[in-house]
């Protein structure tokens, strides 16, 4: 223990030490740093420096690089280290460049030589040592050079090597897969390895390549399953408990394993069920560790193919997490709700309660997967409530990296979910005035055709009714200071296109307004390029109308400056603008028609109208024209022979590699879903291997030994339709809903008052005792957990609480009246499949309940605390379904902005269908939708930057 | 898989680093520069995890030294905070105290490459490589006889060389 002290330390190292610790800024750390610098550049390249003192001056510089400086200087003096026979210097110098070099550095190619030399070494020792810079420091480019020798190692006498050279191949396939896929059997053997740190390391590379193809791998699932068992039934040795846990580790990462093999794959999965179940069973959920395997079997369960059983033991380690007072544990529970509510919609109901206070929570790191959970559990019925949550939350950060995420979240949730396209102007003007720059440029371009093409139906009122709202609010915003380009941009796109259309404002107004915006930017082309042809159109609109036009001398001024613009674009805008006034009526209509952004344009691309032209000039002896691919064709026919024909070739040097003569997939299509229709290889001798294979269950072995079409991974991926599960249909819900409420002592006097008692009692119980309101959640919002039991002593706490009742019933009164009377429900926040009450059901009105728990959520600004107070910021929830419920009667009520609201192009599905009792097709509608969409699944983490490019 | 492991002490002064992916001298101090703004304000309730560029990072404070390893998005966040736990554990069982821990890595008493070692038998290319206690102690106890060998030998030639030179 320790008794390394000193360690052949000088003192001289120890005071620098000491004072860096003892220095009071940043600015003398750096001052005795470079000090030290100095002193070590004199040292390093003094021939005469002993060995052993180059040891300790190579630690100090690494404490000097770990501080933030410079040390490259002496990298080469590390790199000689290595070099060294003795084994102290020869493991410092390892060391040293570990921490140095990357793999990309130039001194590389000086240790290449050395680490061959020591992975043949006879000291284990050196062999490890040189096994660590392996990883390290190997690229693509020298994996040839070692692959050999590491291969050797994995039969190497020391489970030490043999696991560190695991650890190397899996590092090599990381990094050029190519290189190591000869090897996969080896990985397959260690699995077998006698030393189980050498198998724990074995799966490692394993789950990447399973990863990368899952059905080469089906095999082996037997294999992972039967290890699973061994481990979980403590079969290991002592020294891998962790915590009272067998192998925890290994546990996990076993547990990835089959969440991988088991995805979409039921006879996988079946296999699969009883250790899973088992592990989940015996985890000891006191442990942090034994909540890491809880959690990760809860991902397992949530990806393989859905059990009743394994779900409901995973709702309830969800449940245990949520309640727990532990923020890790919060955390993690939101997380493995986002997970399963793919599989069972109805689990988040009973945890409304809980995901709304970590969405109150001050963690941000908590809040943020919380709206994670939001994003994955959108549909169209609660769509508004969380972009405007989103939208909050995004104003109130800085982190531009996270910014951008959520910002790209909001604009993908409305342009699929858009209720209707008021909603969705006002949305993406929020989310531009706040972050323009850092969603994607299609996303502005998507918000000019929407306002251009309108609802895409014959309804034209509705379309001038949108347009001249985008123009009011573009008008009231763009007096704001310090918009983002790209907004800017659409403001001055949708002003010249539309701001005189309804007649409201005149040409002069609106060309004032431009030339205002050219003026205030006149750094950003971009910007005054689409001011001055907004300016142009409304121009060609007047004359083309034959209203008298004069130049504005704003507009003449701007026009000036263009001109002697050093863009050349501005300068051709400029002109084009100045010779449109030279035009008579009949031609500017012709140039600039009225509301065509929507029109086809024609183009004849063999430009056939030339065709007599060319004819004439042929026959008066012009030669004929070759198109480029030919002529390069005859000319070189000697150097492209081995190319394909149509290939386009050009005259310009090509530095990518030559792709593959094979055709691509489309790019759309996801990995999984291509591969899984392909023929499954048998690969059965693997099961040989299997360690202990007496143990495998009956019905391993069948499902690996026929060949045939696997087509039944395909739609689940993304979808939810083919893998609903057996939970209770909608009816059968209704059906407990009904029973639940019926027995209610009240229930026939009056829903309202009785509603709001329980309203409020969530908050009471929220204050009071934690695990009592998750419950009572459950029994607010019908999910199926509801029974009475908890409802006497509830209302016991209603009668001390009258100020609270008052609150509610102010607020209530503060909702406007059309909200009031639903013949159905409107949907809640985190509606999910909870199927709408027939109207004749004495029915509890979700309304009151919402307006319970948003003031419960309001009361805990200090702020709120008035009556009053709270009953104004609710109505801001209430208003939001105030909203809702219109639409949804809109079949009734056909009013022209709410009959065309299911036309848009961006909401393909109408509303009727989204926001009707049935929620299971509402689901599928949704899970269509996001299928067809864009970014098919949030699984990805580039799925924001290829959202961004 | 775990991109760097970062040891911080309260005062936000760096104590040991180890960068399993590629980063430039610049941008590993502008990353430490960033997670230490970020998690040594944290208040001490919170999620022991942030995000942070799309990553995550883990953190643990032990006395006052903060333990931090950013991994990646789907990783199992509450496992990592046990790797953590578990290096922890070898360093106490190999330098006494865990309470002197932030003393250990400001070399005022062993040598910091030592804490380099242990960390290489614990985690490779990013990876936990071994779970068991007991196999990381013996590996390191055995390379600390060898290298106490070479030191005396390395020692007794340096006094035959200053013995030789006088």
């Amino acid at each position: 223990m320790g008794s390394q002290g000193g360690f052949g330390q000088s003192k001289e190292f120890l005071d620098l030490i000491k004072s860096i610790g003892e220095s009071r800024s940043k600015a003398e750390e750096d001052r005795i740093v470079l000090r030290e610098v100095e002193t070590l550049k004199v040292r390093l390249n003094d021939p005469n420096t002993p060995k052993y003192k180059l040891k300790e001056y190579i630690i100090r510089l690494l404490y000097v690089e770990m501080l933030g400086h410079d040390a490259s200087f002496g990298y080469i003096h590390a790199v000689k280290m290595t070099h060294d026979e003795n084994l102290l210097l020869k493991r410092t110098g390892y060391l040293a460049v570990t921490l140095f070099l990357n793999e990309d550095h130039d001194l590389i190619i000086l240790i290449v030589n050395t680490i061959q030399k020591d992975l043949k070494s006879d000291n284990f020792l050196v062999v490890c040592a040189a096994l660590n810079a392996v990883c390290r420091l190997i690229n693509e480019e020298t994996i040839p050079a070692v692959l050999p020798q590491v291969v050797d190692l994995l039969g190497h006498q020391k489970e030490a090597v043999r696991k560190k050279a695991v650890m190397a191949l899996h590092r090599f396939s990381q990094k050029a897969p190519g290189s190591v896929s000869h090897l996969v059997s080896n990985f397959r053997k260690k699995l077998c390895d006698n030393d189980p740190g050498v198998m724990g390391a074995a799966l490692c590379p394993l789950f990447d390549l399973i990863n990368a193809d899952v059905d080469k791998y089906k095999d082996l699932a037997v294999s992972f399953v039967n290890i699973l068992k061994q481990v979980a039934e403590r079969r290991l040795p002592k020294s891998y408990d962790y915590h009272q846990m067998p192998a925890p580790f290994i546990q996990i990462k076993l547990l990835k394993i089959l969440s991988l093999l088991g995805t979409g794959d039921k006879k996988a999965s079946e296999q699969m069920y009883t250790i899973v179940g088992d592990i989940m069973r015996k985890c000891d959920s006191t442990s942090n560790i034994g909540n890491a395997i809880l959690y990760e079997s809860i991902c397992c369960v949530s990806s393989l193919h859905p059990n009743p059983k394994l779900l409901e033991a995973a709702a309830d380690a969800i449940a245990k997490f949520l309640k727990s007072d532990s923020h890790n544990l919060k955390y993690l529970g939101i997380d493995a709700l986002t997970r399963l509510i793919k599989i069972n919609p109805e689990i988040a109901e009973q945890h409304q309660l809980a995901v709304i206070d970590c969405l109150e929570d001050p963690d941000d790191t908590l809040k943020r997967k919380t709206f994670d959970l939001l994003y994955k559990m959108t549909s169209s019925s609660n769509v508004e409530v969380i972009v405007d949550r989103m939208i909050e939350y995004m104003i109130s950060i800085n982190d531009s990296h996270y910014k951008t995420e959520i910002a790209s979240r909001c604009v993908e949730l409305a342009e699929q979910f858009a209720p209707n396209n008021q909603w969705f102007i006002q949305t993406m003007n929020k989310v531009f005035e706040h972050a323009a720059d850092l969603v994607n440029a299609k996303v502005a371009h998507n918000l000019m055709k929407l306002i251009a093409e309108g609802f895409g139906e014959d309804d034209d009122t509705a379309d001038s009714q949108l347009r001249s709202s985008a123009v009011e609010s573009y008008l009231r915003i763009m007096g704001e200071p310090k918009l983002p380009s790209a907004f800017l941009q659409v403001i001055c796109w949708v002003l010249g296109e539309y701001g005189i259309a309804d007649g409201k404002y005149s040409a002069s107004y609106i060309i004032g307004k431009l030339c205002d915006v050219a003026e205030a930017h006149p750094d950003d082309d971009t910007v005054k390029a689409y001011a001055v042809t907004g300016i142009m159109k409304i121009y060609s609109f007047e004359i083309a109308s034959g209203n008298p036009v004069d130049l504005l001398p704003e507009c003449q001024s701007l026009i000036e400056e263009m001109l002697a613009s050093h863009s050349t674009d501005l300068q051709q805008r400029a002109y084009e603008l100045q010779s449109i006034f030279t035009l008579d009526a009949r031609a500017v209509k012709k140039i600039m028609p009225m509301d065509s952004t929507c029109d086809d344009i024609e183009i004849d691309k063999n430009l056939s109208f030339l065709d007599g032209y060319v004819q004439q000039a042929i026959e008066n002896g012009a030669q004929p024209y070759i198109p480029e691919s030919e002529r390069l064709g005859i000319s070189s026919i000697s150097d492209f022979r081995s190319h394909d024909v149509h290939e386009p070739s050009t005259h310009a040097l090509r530095f990518e590699a030559y792709e593959l003569p094979k055709p691509s997939l489309p790019h759309n299509i996801p990995p999984v879903l291509a591969s899984s229709t392909e023929l499954v290889p048998v690969e059965p001798s693997y099961v040989i291997d299997i360690p202990h294979p007496t143990s495998a269950p009956s019905a391993s072995d069948t499902g690996s030994s026929e060949l045939k079409l696997r087509l039944d991974g395909v739609q689940k991926k993304w979808g939810r339709p083919t893998y609903s599960s057996p939970a209770p249909s909608s009816s059968s819900t209704d059906l407990v809903k009904v029973q639940n409420e019926a027995p209610r002592p009240d229930s026939a006097s009056s829903s309202k008052p009785k509603t709001r008692d329980s309203s409020y009692d969530s908050r009471k119980q929220q204050t009071e005792i934690p695990p009592e309101k998750q419950r009572l959640a459950a029994s607010l919002f019908g999910g199926s957990s509801k029974s009475e039991g908890r409802q006497p002593p509830s209302q016991k706490n209603s009668k001390t609480q009258n100020h609270t009742s008052d609150k509610s019933r102010s607020s209530k009164a503060s909702a406007p009246d059309t909200a009031v009377k639903p013949s159905q429900p409107p949907p809640d926040l985190l509606d999910l499949g909870e199927p709408s009450i027939a109207s004749s059901v004495p029915s509890v009105d979700p309304f009151k309940q919402f307006e319970g728990l948003f003031d419960f959520t309001q009361e805990t600004t200090p702020a709120s605390t008035g009556g009053v107070d709270g009953a104004s910021k609710d109505s801001d929830f209430t208003s939001l379904f105030a909203d809702m419920s219109l639409s949804a009667q809109s079949n009734i009520d056909p009013n022209p902005e709410s009959n065309g609201l299911g036309g848009s192009k961006v909401e393909p599905t109408s509303p009727q269908l989204n926001k009707g009792p049935n929620l299971k097709e509402a689901l599928e509608k949704d899970a269509l939708v996001r299928q067809v969409g864009v970014t098919p699944s949030g699984q990805n983490p580039n799925l924001f930057k290829d959202l961004l490019g | 898989m775990i991109h760097f492991v970062l040891l911080i002490s309260r005062q936000g002064k760096v104590r040991l680093t180890k960068w399993y992916s590629p980063y430039s001298q610049k941008e590993r101090t502008k990353v430490i520069r960033e997670l230490s703004g970020m998690i040594l304000t944290r208040a001490p309730k919170l999620c022991n995890f942030v995000e942070w560029r799309g990553y995550k990072v883990v953190y643990k404070r032990y006395a006052s030294l903060y333990f931090c390893m950013c991994i990646d998005q789907d990783d199992n966040e509450l496992e990592v905070l046990e790797i953590i736990h578990h290096f922890v554990e070898i360093l106490d069982r190999y330098f006494g105290s865990v309470c002197e821990l932030d003393l250990i890595f400001n070399f005022h008493k062993l040598p910091r490459a030592q804490a380099y070692y242990i960390l290489d038998e614990i985690l490779i290319a990013g990876e936990l490589q071994e779970s068991s206690k007991k196999t990381v102690a013996r590996l390191i106890a055995t390379q600390d006889s060898l290298v106490e060998a070479a030191k005396e030998q390395a020692s007794s030639i340096s006094n035959m060389i200053a013995q030789a030179t006088k």
